[in-house]
């Protein structure tokens, strides 16, 4: 089986065509005929050009965890002629087919960690989201692309971190070396192409080594969690911070580790499915009760619950776990430029003022 | 329950009963004999009622796990779904997912005088743990039930008052304003628990009702000398996944449908976040 | 010029602030091409407000939309606020239906000469780390991966701007810096890109606005950052009773949800690109208000937010019409 291969540029599209042969392809794509237009993960299809560049606006959770999915199907039965009441079918479907994510980064593999705790590790274990997570491989780039807003280094990663990935992909000069990390991978490798050669191995194991070294971001969060706590009442803190906030939710959305979702019914008739959909803690309506009681009321709460939710709360709850792997996406795409690195970063200074 | 934690089991209304203007209580079975014979859970744990079409519900199983005829939930028509809960009758079919939450500390509490303070549907949620306590009269010490309500027609449970006096219940029950007929105190239930004022000794009061009214009792707990630990309470958030994933219904780090809904007040305070 | 507008802001800014409850501004960002709004009541951090082409943030809705407004009480002194040409009609409209009254605001008009549009940036230096950006004349030169480049600024403006008729406040109560040209004095200058695409086949039409809409993630970022959008936490987007949309992410979803938003819009939208600016998904939005704006303009002869005491079109009603 093979271990590892070359991919030159001009075969990379041929090369994804087999391998959508063999497994479920997702590749990171344009959204829009723009080279600098957002990008997300979709199905490979051929030709569809793979955006390998830059990070992806969206993030790769919607493989794992798609936007809207039916959890149920109900259907109420007519009884025959004479009963009064109708009888009710409810059934789950579920499919997860073995899946392979070609192009994510290191700081979207890792989000994964905070996804799977939520999702996999219990009390209740979430069936939808873990088959899926189980089938799904993920094709890692050593990230060579670093913005002014990343810092996954500051939370645990790094930008050629590959743990819970299967495939390690280098860019180099003229192509891609793909190596299998795992057992699994290697057979999805085979007859894809040839091993590389010496040189170009040679090459690819300098940009390794240059990019393990590389430290991206300079936001210390040790201590964070306390730190938010101590803050938590201080509204003058909050006011400051994130007075701009639109409350718009573009932040949940596009992060990686936020997955907050809600279930509603849709029916017509006597028939109907109940879904799961993104949600936002973000939105007023997320937490209003049914009493106009709402625990968060104004940005300054809902902005507030998102850093400790990632800062304090989930480390607490999950071993010291962060709940953010440094992507930046939600500076990137806020459009009242809020950089939660200064949020975070702010929350120790002077706690006694 | 199933591998499924979102799947919910069905289940049929038995028997509906009108509590109040706004307030139902459902009685019901489990379609699967088998699981409604298995069926365990621990007083103050909670269900989530589906009326499928509209969606889910959060309810607390108001009867005792000592009773297992029916699991009883009551309902306040406040929006959607219980205003769909609202219109359904006996024999219509219903989704359950149970028990879920935490529940309360009943083994904690045994050999202990007991002080229940409930307001309104927040009756519901004590009940269960009353009539848990009126089955194992013996473990529990002097229980004395506070229980107000606007009117004597906004009233749970009134046909079970007796049960609960003859089970070695102190009930004592007040209505907001004078009312023709009624012949029990009136006065807001803080202001009734400071005339009453049971004393704190190796007592645990168990509060439920509008946050209003829990404000104002905490406050006269304190004052008579209540422990913050010595006070129960359960925490209302909205829910959605019952199951401490959807990541709704947190205060601060705990998440009320799984670590809670029941909380000392102690907890409460250590626990930070909105409530 | 821009240093001497911004000292000019500064000066007028602390003469003011004693008298203001706040001051509603904008500052430098994370971002050397976006600033982000900022509200100031300390005079230490006056010397933290910027204006020119990186301000493409419009401040009015801020006025209405909560904690930052309602939090202050209604006899308190009033709040300053920036605006360039077209937050100022937007503030128009806003005082226009009564959601904010003149005397309640102290307005700083900034006469604009265009906003960056920092995907249009992109385009041209690609997406590498912008380092520092700043304005030469009619140039914006950019230091990105330690490289420079020197756009001219007509090249990435933002599309609103190239259209725009109201560079210059229509109501303030200062005048920062100098009155600056209109880019358009037509309808067919500002509307251009309406009628680019009301010139091609309906399918085409058709297509175009599935194949944009489509990458909709209904995040409803538009709404949000609309100033018009007063309804917010109210919208019928998202109550269930009465149920206008699932949460399917299905295209008849995301058509609905932007006809809602056009609609509550039609005769109340100034054109003011917001929606269209805070997309995450690079959605022409605002090309569907413009379209509503046009039919205003060339049927009633209105433009929203001109004339404080103007009443929208559709907001006028009267009681004894006998077709209704
Ligand atoms: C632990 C717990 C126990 C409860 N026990 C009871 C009880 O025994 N009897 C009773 O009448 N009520 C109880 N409630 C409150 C009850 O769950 C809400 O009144 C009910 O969910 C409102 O639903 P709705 O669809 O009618 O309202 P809508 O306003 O239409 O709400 C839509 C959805 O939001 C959620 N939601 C809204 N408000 C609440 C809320 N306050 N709590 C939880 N979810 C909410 C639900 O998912 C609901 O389906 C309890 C709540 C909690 C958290
Ligand atoms: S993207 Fe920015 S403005 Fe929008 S909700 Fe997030 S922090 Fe607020
Ligand atoms: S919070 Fe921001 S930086 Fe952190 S994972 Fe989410 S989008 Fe990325
Ligand atoms: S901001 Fe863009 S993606 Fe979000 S709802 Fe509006 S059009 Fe859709
Ligand atoms: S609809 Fe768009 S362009 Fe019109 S006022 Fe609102 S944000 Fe501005
Ligand atoms: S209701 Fe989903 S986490 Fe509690």
């Amino acid at each position: 089986m093979a271990v590892k291969i070359f991919i030159a540029t001009d075969r990379l599209d041929s090369v994804l065509e087999k391998l959508s042969t063999k497994i479920d392809l997702w590749i990171p794509a344009l959204l829009k005929d723009d080279k600098s237009g957002p990008t997300g993960f979709v199905p490979y299809e051929p030709g569809k050009a793979v955006a390998f560049d830059r990070q992806t606006t969206m993030s790769l959770k919607k493989v794992l965890l798609p936007q809207v999915e039916t959890l149920l199907r109900f259907e109420y039965r007519k009884e025959p002629e004479g009963a009064i009441n109708s009888t009710l079918a409810v059934e789950d479907r579920r499919e997860a087919r073995p899946t392979l994510v070609f192009g994510a980064r290191p700081c979207d593999v890792r989000a994964l960690t905070t996804l799977d705790r939520v999702f996999s590790n219990g009390p209740y274990v979430d069936p939808y989201y873990t088959e899926r997570r189980k089938n799904t491989l993920f094709a890692t780039l050593v990230c060579r692309q670093t913005d002014a807003k990343c810092f996954c280094s500051s939370v645990g990663g790094g930008p050629a971190d590959m743990e819970g990935s299967h495939l390690r992909i280098v860019r180099t000069d003229d192509g891609y070396i793909v190596e299998a990390l795992t057992k699994e991978a290697q057979s999805l490798l085979d007859n894809l192409g040839d091993a590389p050669d010496a040189s170009r191995e040679k090459q690819a194991a300098e940009i390794v080594e240059e990019v393990s070294r590389r430290r991206v971001g300079d936001l210390d969060t040790e201590g964070s969690a306390e730190a938010f706590r101590k803050r938590f009442e201080q509204t003058d803190y909050w006011v400051q911070m994130v007075s701009q906030c639109l409350s718009c939710g573009v932040c949940t959305y596009v992060c990686p580790t936020c997955y907050c979702f809600s279930i509603t019914d849709e029916a017509e008739n006597l028939k109907g499915e109940r879904l799961r959909s993104w949600d936002s803690c973000m939105f007023y309506h997320y937490t209003l009760e049914a009493s106009g009681h709402n625990p968060r009321p104004t940005k300054l709460e809902r902005y507030r619950n998102r850093v400790g939710h990632k800062f304090s709360y989930i480390p607490e709850r999950y071993e010291g776990l962060l709940g953010c792997c440094g992507c930046g996406r939600c500076i990137r795409s806020c459009p009242v430029s809020i950089d939660i690195r200064q949020v975070v970063g702010h929350l120790k200074e002077n706690t006694n003022e | 329950m199933n591998n499924n934690p979102y799947l919910p089991e069905l289940a049929t209304i038995q028997e509906i009963i009108t509590e109040t203007g706004n307030i139902r209580t459902l009685r019901i079975t489990l379609n699967d004999k088998d699981r409604m014979e298995r069926f365990t859970f621990r007083p103050g744990q909670v269900g989530q009622i589906s009326v499928f079409g509209t969606g889910e519900s959060t309810f607390v199983i108001n009867s005792p796990p000592t009773r297992k005829d029916y699991l009883q939930f009551s309902v306040m028509k406040a929006g959607e779904v219980t205003s769909r809960i609202h219109q359904l009758n006996a024999g219509d079919q219903v989704g359950l997912r149970a028990p879920l939450g935490n529940g309360f500390g009943f083994d904690e509490m045994k050999g202990h005088d007991i002080l229940f303070v409930g307001g309104g549907i927040g009756m519901a949620p004590l009940r269960t743990l009353l009539l848990y306590m009126i089955d194992n009269r013996a473990d529990y010490g002097d229980i004395t039930v506070i229980y107000g309500a606007r009117s004597p027609k906004d009233m749970c449970y009134t046909y079970e008052f007796e049960e609960w006096r003859a089970g070695g219940v102190n009930l004592i029950l007040t209505v907001d304003a004078e009312f023709p007929g009624w012949k029990e105190r009136v006065g807001f239930v803080p202001t009734v628990l400071s005339e009453v004022a049971p004393s704190p000794n190796n007592r645990i009061a168990v509060v439920c009702g509008p946050p209003i009214m829990i404000k104002f009792v905490l406050f006269g707990l304190t004052e008579l000398g209540f422990e913050d630990q010595q006070i129960i309470t359960t925490l209302e958030k909205r829910m959605k996944c019952g199951i401490g994933i959807c990541g709704r219904c947190n205060a601060g780090s705990k998440y009320v449908c799984l670590d809670g809904p029941v909380f000392s007040y102690d907890q409460i305070r250590a626990m930070g976040g909105e409530l | 010029m821009l240093e001497t507008d911004r000292i000019q802001l500064h000066k007028l800014v602390e003469e003011a602030l004693p008298e203001l409850d706040m001051m509603i501004g904008w500052t430098e960002s994370c971002d050397p091409l976006q600033t982000t709004p900022v509200f100031i009541r300390d005079a230490k951090l006056i010397s933290k407000l910027t204006l020119g082409p990186f301000c493409s943030q419009n401040l009015a809705g801020y006025l209405v939309k909560p904690p930052a407004l309602e939090s202050v009480p209604k006899d308190a002194k009033p709040i300053g606020i920036c605006v360039k040409g077209c937050d100022s009609r937007s503030l128009v409209a806003l005082i226009q239906e009564k959601f904010i009254s003149r005397d309640r605001v102290r307005i700083f008009g900034i006469p604009c000469r265009g906003t960056i549009d920092w995907r249009k940036v992109a385009q041209r230096v690609g997406l590498s780390d912008v380092k520092s950006a700043t304005v030469e004349d009619d140039f914006l030169v950019i230091d990105a991966s330690g490289t420079t480049h020197r756009i001219g600024l007509e090249d990435v403006l933002a599309r609103k701007c190239l259209g725009c008729r109201y560079p210059n406040p229509i109501i303030q109560d200062v005048l920062v810096g100098q009155v600056a040209t209109p880019r358009s004095s037509s309808l067919e200058t500002t509307y251009r890109d309406v009628d680019a695409l009301d010139n091609k086949p309906i399918e085409e039409r058709l297509a175009f606005w599935q194949s944009e809409l489509d990458r909709c993630i209904r995040c409803y970022a538009c709404r949000n950052a609309c100033p018009l959008c007063v309804c917010q936490d109210k919208c019928i987007a998202e109550t269930r009773e009465p149920r206008w949309l699932t949460q399917r992410v299905g295209l008849p979803e995301k058509f609905l949800f932007h006809f809602i938003h056009a609609m509550h819009l039609a005769g109340r939208c100034t054109g003011c690109g917001e929606c269209e600016r805070v997309c995450p998904m690079d959605i022409p939005v605002t090309l569907i208000k413009e379209k509503l704006n046009k039919i205003m303009e060339e049927m009633l002869g209105y433009s929203a937010g001109l004339d404080p005491d103007g009443v929208p079109p559709l907001l006028t009603f009267n009681p004894g019409e006998t077709e209704i």
